[in-house]
């Protein structure tokens, strides 16, 4: 196909959309926030991602051995540790470690060396990357450790993790389905405007079926304002996405301060924003061509 | 060129518009096309253009026959016609030169040789200083002449109009047709539907008269 035909469509569908300025803005910025939303949404669950991941390696669980607990046993529960799944390292920390840890950290000691006795237990420090189990069975896998034999109490921080893991799979299903009705809708958006644009140039339309125009000759314009609008859509999308992420760091600033941390929120990376205008292009194009394809039957019946 | 063969049209619904009609327009002749209102002047037309279908019969134009012409194909042969209509349908928010040029576009024309041939019609019917003016600016007779330029601008084997002269008073009819005339002096296949008395009598060509579903022709046109 010749490429002057689609520059000309081209020249033809942007003079469309600047005979109406206000029309088509409101058209793309309907588009653009519609669009926005399940992509900020996204973007929100992947930094609480990130945020956990920060975290994980924060993520482990005391196991308290029985004093009496066999040098076998103990053994033996040290080589079950390593070979479970998502064990990131295993520590273990005699009880002479623990007090010498204990004093330095306390203090106390004085208090300590009154009772004359080492009251501590020896420990297995479990680091363990929450992220490889669901949260049920991360549940299961403790309360199977404490039940091991060497082990007096299994004590860990991971509940709350495996709570926010829980609450992130809802968010990223709320997410999905969030995303494909508000796809449907902007295509259904882009669709009503190309109809209208339609319904105005009817007159256009049937006189160049008239002088032997083909159906795509017809149809190119239409689909090249939908692919236009899109894009510009998603451009102002991802606009919307940096500018309301750069407004939140400054909060998440604050907040992590409290903790003693630091976060940087990461809005959208170039290649996840360029994906985000050309989806958005092609659900614009999608969208004028259901449209076009509808009204042209009746030209070509 | 134009061949009716047996060729019957209704509408769904409606009793029949053309009857059995037989009709040999051979090339580079020039008939019109008369009748009373409502006896299918135009809807023979537009069965020419490949805008409505044939009901029964054969209907071949350009050795083409429209009645197993597929969809896909229907662009290209409109290419090869060009047409007149009484209210013109020019685009009013185009300039004269655009109206003209779209037939020359949609046949994927190049910019340069669609510039020159626009020219070159818009002087044929001597609007060629006015290419940049609108519709609306025109009186009738030049909104009419616009619209003959764009059917000619592709030099068409086949020119139709349908009452292209229905507004326009003696003079500009006798101007109009005049036009005609000058395309079918060149070699053009012209079908003019008319019932423009005056035009009939003036212009001395052959008359194919329409009435109740039947085509009167002379015997070496049917
Ligand atoms: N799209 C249509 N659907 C149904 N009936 C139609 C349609 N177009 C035309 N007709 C009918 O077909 C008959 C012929 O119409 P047509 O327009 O061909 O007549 P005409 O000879 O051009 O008349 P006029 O001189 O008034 O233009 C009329 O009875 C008309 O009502
Ligand atoms: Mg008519």
């Amino acid at each position: 196909m010749n490429l002057h035909i689609r520059i000309e469509a081209g020249r033809n569908a942007l003079s469309a959309l600047g005979r109406q300025p206000i029309s088509t803005a409101m058209t793309v910025l309907a588009l653009a926030i519609v669009i926005a939303l399940p992509v900020g949404l996204f973007t929100v669950l992947t930094n609480m991602e990130n945020l956990l991941g920060n975290w994980r390696n924060q993520a482990q669980i005391s196991l308290f051995l029985h004093k009496d607990a066999s040098p076998q046993a103990i053994q033996h529960l040290q080589k079950a540790l390593a070979q479970t799944k998502g064990v990131v390292e295993v520590r273990y920390v005699s009880a002479d470690a623990a007090l010498a840890e204990f004093q330095k950290h306390s203090g106390m000691v004085a208090a300590i060396q009154t009772l004359g006795e080492n009251p501590l237990p020896a420990s297995f420090v479990v680091q363990l990357d929450p992220l490889r189990y669901p949260p049920s069975a991360l549940q299961q896998l403790i309360g199977h450790w404490a039940q091991d034999p060497a082990v007096a109490t299994a004590q860990s921080d991971l509940h709350w993790v495996a709570r926010l893991q829980a609450i992130l799979a809802l968010g990223q299903r709320a997410a999905l389905i969030l995303a494909v009705l508000l796809a449907l809708g902007a295509v259904l958006v882009m669709g009503n405007t190309i109809r209208l644009h339609i319904a105005q140039r009817r007159d256009e339309i049937d006189v160049a079926s008239l002088v032997g125009a083909t159906r795509s000759f017809i149809r190119r314009p239409f689909l090249y304002q939908g692919l236009l609008q899109g894009a510009v859509a998603g451009l102002v999308a991802w606009g919307i996405v940096v500018a309301a992420f750069y407004w939140l760091q400054v909060p998440v600033d604050r907040l992590a301060a409290l903790y003693g941390t630091q976060f940087n929120l990461v809005a959208l990376t170039p290649e996840q924003g360029a994906t985000l205008v050309i989806a958005s292009a092609l659900l614009g194009w999608l969208g004028s061509l259901l449209a076009v394809g509808r009204h042209l039957d009746h030209t070509f019946a | 060129m134009i061949r009716l063969i047996n060729v019957t049209k209704h509408y769904p619904g409606r009793h029949h518009v053309l009857r059995e009609v037989n009709l040999h327009l051979r090339k580079g002749e020039m008939a019109l096309l008369t009748g009373p209102s409502g006896a299918g002047k135009s809807t023979l037309l537009k069965m020419l253009l490949r805008l409505e279908g044939v009901s029964n019969g054969t209907l071949m134009v350009n050795g083409v026959d429209l009645s197993t012409l597929k969809r896909r194909h229907i662009p290209a042969y409109r290419r090869r016609i060009g047409v007149v209509f009484q209210d013109h349908k020019l685009l009013m928010d185009r300039d004269l030169f655009s109206n003209v040029a779209l037939t020359l576009q949609v046949a994927g024309l190049p910019d340069r040789q669609v510039q020159s041939r626009v020219r070159a019609a818009l002087d044929k019917v001597g609007l060629g200083d006015r290419l940049r003016e609108y519709p609306a600016t025109l009186s009738g007779g030049e909104q009419q002449r616009v619209g003959i330029a764009r059917a000619i601008v592709h030099t068409p084997e086949i020119l139709l109009a349908d009452e292209p002269t229905g507004n326009l008073d003696p003079r500009l009819s006798n101007e109009i047709l005049d036009l005609f005339r000058d395309f079918h002096h060149h070699g053009t296949t012209v079908l003019i539907a008319t019932h423009d008395q005056g035009q009939i009598d003036r212009l001395g060509l052959p008359v194919l008269r329409l009435e109740g579903g039947r085509l009167h022709a002379p015997e070496d046109h049917q």
